[in-house]
């Protein structure tokens, strides 16, 4: 994983999360059907969140910050197929723990990245450099969604989604250019 | 080794998403639909919205071959399922509202069926115009009011099946026939009041009055004294042209006290001019906030009545002209809340009987502490046998109940058995009740209350064989 494609990943992650939030807010209001049971599916966003946060850290330093993101990449893209499918509270439940499980797999290893990359660096610079591009990926993702939403249905907007979380874990994936061989050299070594 | 991982993942991948769409197309072209009452939501086969003639007629005429059922739609104001039936195809009525012809000197408008009395009061009040019978508010559709055949606070105007000159009926065999009194007139008094089981309305021609400048009277009395006064003060009197009274829900004045507005003609007519603008729905925060405390208690209610009973003494002696007597708030009312939803009830009982139904009626209620009723409003109608399914057997009050309910299976439980018994108080004295709400009442007070309901049926099966017009109140009482 180069900078580069850890900048681009997090920003098309950014962009897919902003697209899709809007949307989420509304399906969670169709599901739940009072102000409480949406205050309930915000709240135990939070606290899995918060559950999960000291057990991520620990692994991000044991198995990496690569493996990380692209495992939150693709659990979102699987996760946000469900998405359209939901209609009844008690699945919004499980998603919101699900999503703050992976939420907090996301903020996490994102700082971890952004510190470890910025080691021995400006860490102030690095990081509003790195908030400022994904800032730009979120901003033209949510101008996109206004004129999306006039013509798609609410699920075709988690499907594209789901999309761009596939794309951003392929960014995080590729390595860094290698011929057909060396990546068959690299086969033969990780199978051994 | 990673690559063999990267294609089973996008290979499985592929499968999740291909499947995830064609469930969610299939949820998204069977919606769910639910009435404003929202107890009995249900899976339909779709939501067809209504455009012109030639299209629903080919719909039904095709539907002939296929099997396919249907069921019409206007705001979906009724609720028990009236408007929709599991796998049918619910007819969805609302942009089928043109206003065809409209002809002042005659006074007689024709209009496409989805069209709102609203949409109806704002063409006319500029040529003096108004709806001689419809509900207090207009937020309905004019095919939904022909189909339950409403009444409202017009004392004068006969009943609304008085008020309409003819329609034209989509029939289930795709034919389009004229209805009125004259033409094809057995169907007339079966499709007025029909719930939507005849066929489509097409569009509908309707009698007006002129708009008139009225002055308010309001006056409280005592629920005895009730019968009395109405039948001095409004009846005998000409000049009283509408009519609405409360009867307080306070526990302090449970079914006891009451405050009634008249409405009567202007001296001065000279007036109108300055009152006929339409007015808008206005700043409803207030009767929001005390109708929101009134759903929780006892204290609540009190001072929901005070307020109610002030509000009303100080219109008295103001003015408003009929279209905008006939435009009253409603917004107010809009109740959201997941587990509880507020629901309507309708008795009527003979003007002579009231005292004792409210007494007996009181005397049931005050034994069902959790029963949550938040409002009782009182009109008249007049007695008028001309529909099929008719309610107004005689001159009768007609008591309408706001009750705020849980949605769940056990309090719909609870909420049945209490109307089931309010219901035998009403039938007890002579009365009858509503049917657009939901089917809480049994099968024999349905046949007590609308002695001519089997001949209703029958006649719908005999006109409509293939049961090509469907909706759950038939479902419940009709098959
Ligand atoms: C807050 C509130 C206040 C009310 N006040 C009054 C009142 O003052 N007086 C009164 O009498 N009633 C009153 N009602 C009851 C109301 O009049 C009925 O529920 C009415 O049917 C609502 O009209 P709608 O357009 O919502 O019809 P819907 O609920 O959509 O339909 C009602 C019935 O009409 C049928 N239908 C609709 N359109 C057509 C069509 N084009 N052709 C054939 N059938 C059709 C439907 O199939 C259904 O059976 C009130 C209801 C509410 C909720």
């Amino acid at each position: 994983m180069t900078y580069q494609r850890f900048i681009v990943s997090q920003s098309i992650v950014i962009m897919a999360s902003s697209i899709v939030f809007p949307f989420y807010i509304l399906l969670l209001r169709n599901a739940g059907d009072s102000y409480s049971q949406f205050g309930w599916a915000y709240g135990m966003f939070a606290l899995s969140a918060a559950f999960f946060y000291p057990v991520i850290g620990r692994f991000s330093d044991r198995i990496g910050d690569q493996l990380l993101l692209i495992v939150y990449s693709w659990a979102m893209t699987l996760l946000l197929l469900l998405f359209p499918l939901v209609t009844e509270v008690w699945q919004v439940y499980l998603l919101q723990i699900l999503m703050g499980l992976l939420g907090a797999v996301q903020k996490n290893t994102e700082k971890t990245s952004l510190v470890r990359h910025a080691e021995n660096k400006q860490v102030g610079k690095e990081i509003g450099k790195y908030h400022s591009w994904t800032g730009i990926g979120g901003a033209i993702a949510i101008i996109l969604t206004g004129y999306l939403a006039d013509f798609l249905t609410i699920g075709s907007i988690f499907y594209i989604a789901s999309l761009m979380y596939m794309a951003s874990g392929l960014v995080l994936m590729k390595k860094t250019k290698l011929s057909k061989k060396a990546i068959g050299d690299m086969n033969k070594v990780s199978t051994k | 080794m990673k690559r063999k991982i990267l294609f089973l993942f996008l290979a499985a991948y592929m499968v999740c998403f291909f499947s995830s769409v064609s469930v969610y197309q299939n949820s998204i072209s069977s919606p769910v639909v639910s009435d404003k009452g929202r107890l009995l939501p249900v899976q339909v086969k779709s939501v067809v919205k209504a455009e012109d003639r030639k299209q629903l007629q080919k719909l039904i005429k095709d539907s002939n071959q296929v099997n396919d059922k249907f069921s019409i739609a206007g705001m979906q104001h009724s609720q028990g399922g009236h408007t929709y039936y599991p796998n049918a195809i619910m007819l969805d009525m609302r942009d089928y509202d043109q206003i065809l012809d409209f002809d002042p000197k005659q006074k007689e408008i024709m209009v496409q069926s989805g069209a709102t009395w609203d949409d109806i009061q704002k063409h006319i009040n500029p040529y003096g115009l108004a709806v001689k019978v419809m509900q207090s508010q207009n937020i309905f559709t004019v095919g939904g009011a022909l189909s339950v055949n409403v009444h409202g606070r017009d004392i004068r105007n006969d009943a609304l099946i008085d008020t309409v000159k003819s329609f034209r009926l989509l029939a289930p065999d795709g034919r389009i026939l004229n209805v009125s009194k004259t033409e094809n007139a057995a169907l007339f008094p079966l499709v007025i009041g029909g719930y939507g089981l005849f066929g489509v309305i097409l569009d509908v021609t309707l009698k007006l009055t002129d708009d008139e400048l009225y002055q308010m009277r309001t006056k409280m009395v005592d629920y005895q004294d009730y019968p009395g006064y109405f039948k001095d003060e409004i009846k005998k009197n000409p000049k009283v042209k509408m009519h609405l009274a409360r009867i307080s829900v306070a526990p302090k004045n449970f079914l006891k006290d009451m405050y009634i507005t008249d409405y009567l003609l202007a001296d001065d007519q000279s007036r109108y001019k300055r009152y006929s603008k339409l007015k808008n729905e206005g700043i409803v925060a207030v009767p929001k906030f005390f109708l929101g405390m009134s759903r929780y208690s006892d204290w609540g209610k009190n001072v929901f009545w005070e307020l109610q009973k002030n509000y009303s003494k100080r219109l008295d002696g103001s003015f408003e002209t009929r279209n905008n007597v006939m435009r009253s708030e409603s917004a107010f009312m809009e109740y959201e809340s997941g587990p509880r939803t507020e629901i309507l009830q309708e008795y009527f009982v003979p003007v002579d009987q009231y005292p004792g139904y409210i007494d007996d009626l009181r005397s049931v209620l005050k034994q069902e502490k959790d029963f949550n009723l938040l409002n009782i409003t009182v009109r008249f109608v007049e007695k008028n046998e001309k529909a099929v399914l008719s309610y107004a057997k005689d001159d009768m009050f007609a008591l309408v109940l706001l009750i705020n309910q849980g949605r769940s299976t056990a309090e719909r439980k609870e909420t049945e058995r209490v109307i089931r018994r309010m219901i035998d108080v009403t039938l007890k004295h002579d009365g009858s009740y509503y049917l657009p709400y939901y089917h809480y009442p049994t099968q024999g007070q349905l046949k007590k209350a609308y002695p001519r309901i089997d001949e209703f049926f029958t006649e719908k099966t005999k006109f409509d064989p293939n049961d090509r017009f469907v909706n759950l109140f038939y479902e419940e009482y009709g098959k």
